[in-house]
């Protein structure tokens, strides 16, 4: 009796260890060869979801998620409640990552493409950001050339006396800088340091938020974000134009990089609909002039 | 008793009678169910070792020495070539390790003493009332999710270091060196300490509780005061669990990783004991730490490797860490006369 009904546990056993096998696999097969869709769940809603309509999960950059996110609000009132939304944060390569594994319909990307990314993503341009650096309101620095800057962050000048214009006295500098993979530092590095690189000691944090936070409450910080974080900061004029949305826009400040949508091949149904709409809608434009630059 | 004696005799006088046979089922699936955590646990070493073996293998032992700039390095893998024979997998690892083993260490340390001294002070001096609402408490602070800890350490300590403990001549005397601005080991390892502390109090609370009572009464009546007796009796007998608990502690404080990140300034830099006391000033970023730091990056082969090797040293270290900590164990048990503790741990 008991005999029989042993090999039925060692076959249960068996059965388990498959299934754990195959719930292992998906995290082991993360090499792109195997294009599996498994949507990402969490993160802001926007529309109310329903199993009829499509929905449009989007990851990626911080600096591009505010914008995301307003754009959804009004394209789901707009088009009448037709997707709803998913947004999701983790920087501009994550996003990248992510829709070239599938995990979302859309990655949002503050960079410019990669020669290491994943080949057959497309990135669709929707706006063009400024990036400013910023110090602490009690230290407000009139200006900065190129070479200015490169000083700072390369770790030329370590003291605020070494900084024309600073308020700080010869206090240290506190440099604050993002990641590798932020799409923010990608775009400083190409458009402000090169050739430099940014100085080993610099703090490394991960996101434009906690950039902002760092540098209000330190008030020897200097740190780079995207225009729509320098709020409570001071925003550093550059090469003598002010770090204001009205210089992005009319094209004098100079320091301006380019936001992307990334699809995996070129958008399509649902997804197609809601890039053109960004990239050509009068209404979809006049959201993103509030805060940023629209395409020209 | 004789009752019961009798019930179990006509049990077995029944043979594979309908309750033998639950038993055996239920001892096969429990079986096959711990067979497949072993499983699982060996999967998940073998798969992380796996998968940032090419990281070891292009570094050899320099992956675990000193050399060049650790951040400068892994923004080089990052940016590596896309042609898989030109990926760049020089690394260096020493800052982060030193800086794991740092805070580490001083947490532990620092948190077995208080453990001890307050398990003592629960278990036999404090007064009914206070013992009521304090073990509770320790239970709940035992449980506080790392990321709240940070957050304080982010927005509350971090800027009092920054503004009231750090004057800008110290920090100008090293700032050619590293830039301080309160983010510091000292910062990590407070917090880190107040973390694991309450754990090892847990622990060390309820082994106190089981010493036989037999042995603390017979010093007692020897007229040994009150904190020799569990000093030298209760603390003694316990050791095993102490032992059990400052493993748990170091397998926590190692694997820590967001609080670090937040507090201790992110920044591959190893703090030099010369400096003195600035030492704890000075910041430094774990292995577990650089891996969320890093984690966003993944989309890049090499760093996925990378970060995968980095994954496998922590793994490694706390697997040697238990197996270390049951060995000890073991040895203190085999030298006393303590059967009573067996279940302590």
């Amino acid at each position: 009796m008991m005999r029989k009904r042993l090999p039925r546990v060692v076959l249960a056993a068996g059965v388990a260890g498959a299934l754990v096998a195959v719930a292992i696999s998906p995290g082991a097969g993360a090499a792109p060869a195997a294009p599996k869709v498994t949507p990402k769940r969490g993160g802001l809603v926007i529309g109310k979801a329903s199993k009829h309509k499509p929905t449009i999960s989007m990851s990626g950059s911080t600096s591009v998620a505010p914008l995301a996110a307003l754009l959804a609000q009004k394209y789901v009132r707009v088009c009448n409640h037709c997707v709803t939304f998913r947004l999701l944060q983790g920087g501009s390569d994550v996003g990248v990552a992510d829709v070239a594994h599938g995990r979302v319909t859309i990655g949002n990307s503050s960079r410019d493409p990669k020669p290491t990314d994943p080949s057959g993503l497309v990135f669709n341009p929707i706006a063009h950001d400024a990036i400013c650096v910023i110090t602490n309101t009690s230290n407000p620095v009139p200006n900065l050339d190129q070479n200015g800057v490169q000083q700072i962050f390369s770790g030329g000048v370590h003291q605020w006396n070494q900084v024309p214009g600073a308020q700080r006295g010869n206090d240290a500098i506190a440099v604050f800088v993002r990641t590798p993979a932020s799409g923010t530092q990608d775009a400083f590095q190409k458009i402000f340091m090169n050739p430099f690189n940014v100085s080993g000691q610099a703090k490394q944090l991960a996101s434009n938020g906690l950039i902002q936070q760092s540098v209000k409450s330190n008030k020897d910080g200097v740190g780079y974000v995207s225009e729509y974080f320098a709020k409570g900061t001071h925003a550093v004029p550059y090469k003598g134009v002010a770090c204001t949305l009205r210089n992005a826009k009319s094209g004098q400040y100079g320091g301006i990089r380019t936001f992307y949508m990334v699809t995996r091949g070129k958008p399509k149904g649902a997804a197609q609909r809601w890039i053109h709409w960004i990239r050509n809608n009068k209404q979809a434009k006049q959201i993103i002039a509030t805060q940023w630059v629209p395409l020209k | 008793m004789g009752a019961t004696e009798v019930a179990a005799k006509t049990e077995d006088r029944a043979g594979p009678g309908p309750v033998n046979r639950v038993d055996k089922r239920a001892e096969l699936m429990l079986g096959a169910l711990s067979t497949l955590v072993l499983v699982l646990i060996a999967a998940m070493i073998v798969f992380v070792i796996a998968k940032g073996w090419p990281s070891f293998t292009h570094n050899g032992l320099a992956w675990f020495g000193p050399g060049g700039n650790v951040d400068q390095q892994l923004a080089d893998i990052f940016n590596s070539p896309a042609t898989p024979s030109n990926y760049v997998y020089t690394f260096h690892a020493w800052p982060l390790i030193y800086a794991t083993f740092l805070t580490t260490f001083f947490a532990v340390v620092i948190g077995i003493v208080v453990a001890v001294l307050t398990a003592i002070f629960i278990v036999e001096f404090a007064p009914g009332g206070m013992r009521r609402i304090m073990e509770p408490v320790v239970r709940l602070l035992a449980a506080v999710p790392s990321v709240i800890y940070g957050l304080i350490g982010l927005l509350v300590i971090v800027p009092f270091v920054n503004d009231h403990l750090l004057s800008e001549g110290t920090k100008r005397s090293v700032e050619y060196v590293v830039q301080l601005d309160g983010t510091s080991i000292g910062v990590g390892i407070l917090i880190l300490t107040v973390m694991i502390t309450p754990i090892m109090i847990a622990i060390v609370v309820d082994a106190l509780r089981t010493v036989p009572v037999g042995w603390t009464e017979g010093a007692a009546a020897l007229g040994v005061n009150r904190f020799r007796v569990l000093w030298t009796i209760g603390v003694r007998a316990s050791r095993p669990a102490i032992v059990a608990a400052a493993v748990l502690a170091t397998a926590r404080a190692l694997g820590e990783a967001i609080m670090l990140s937040m507090v201790t300034g992110s920044v591959g830099f190893s703090p030099n004991p010369l400096d003195g006391l600035l030492y704890f000033a000075e910041p430094a970023r774990p292995l577990g730490a650089t891996i969320v730091a890093q984690s966003t990056g993944l989309s890049v082969p090499p760093l996925e490797q990378t970060v995968f090797a980095m994954a496998a040293v922590l793994l490694v270290s706390s697997a040697f860490l238990s197996f270390g900590g049951a060995a000890i164990r073991r040895s203190i048990r085999r030298g006393q006369v303590a059967p009573a503790l067996a279940g302590v741990d």
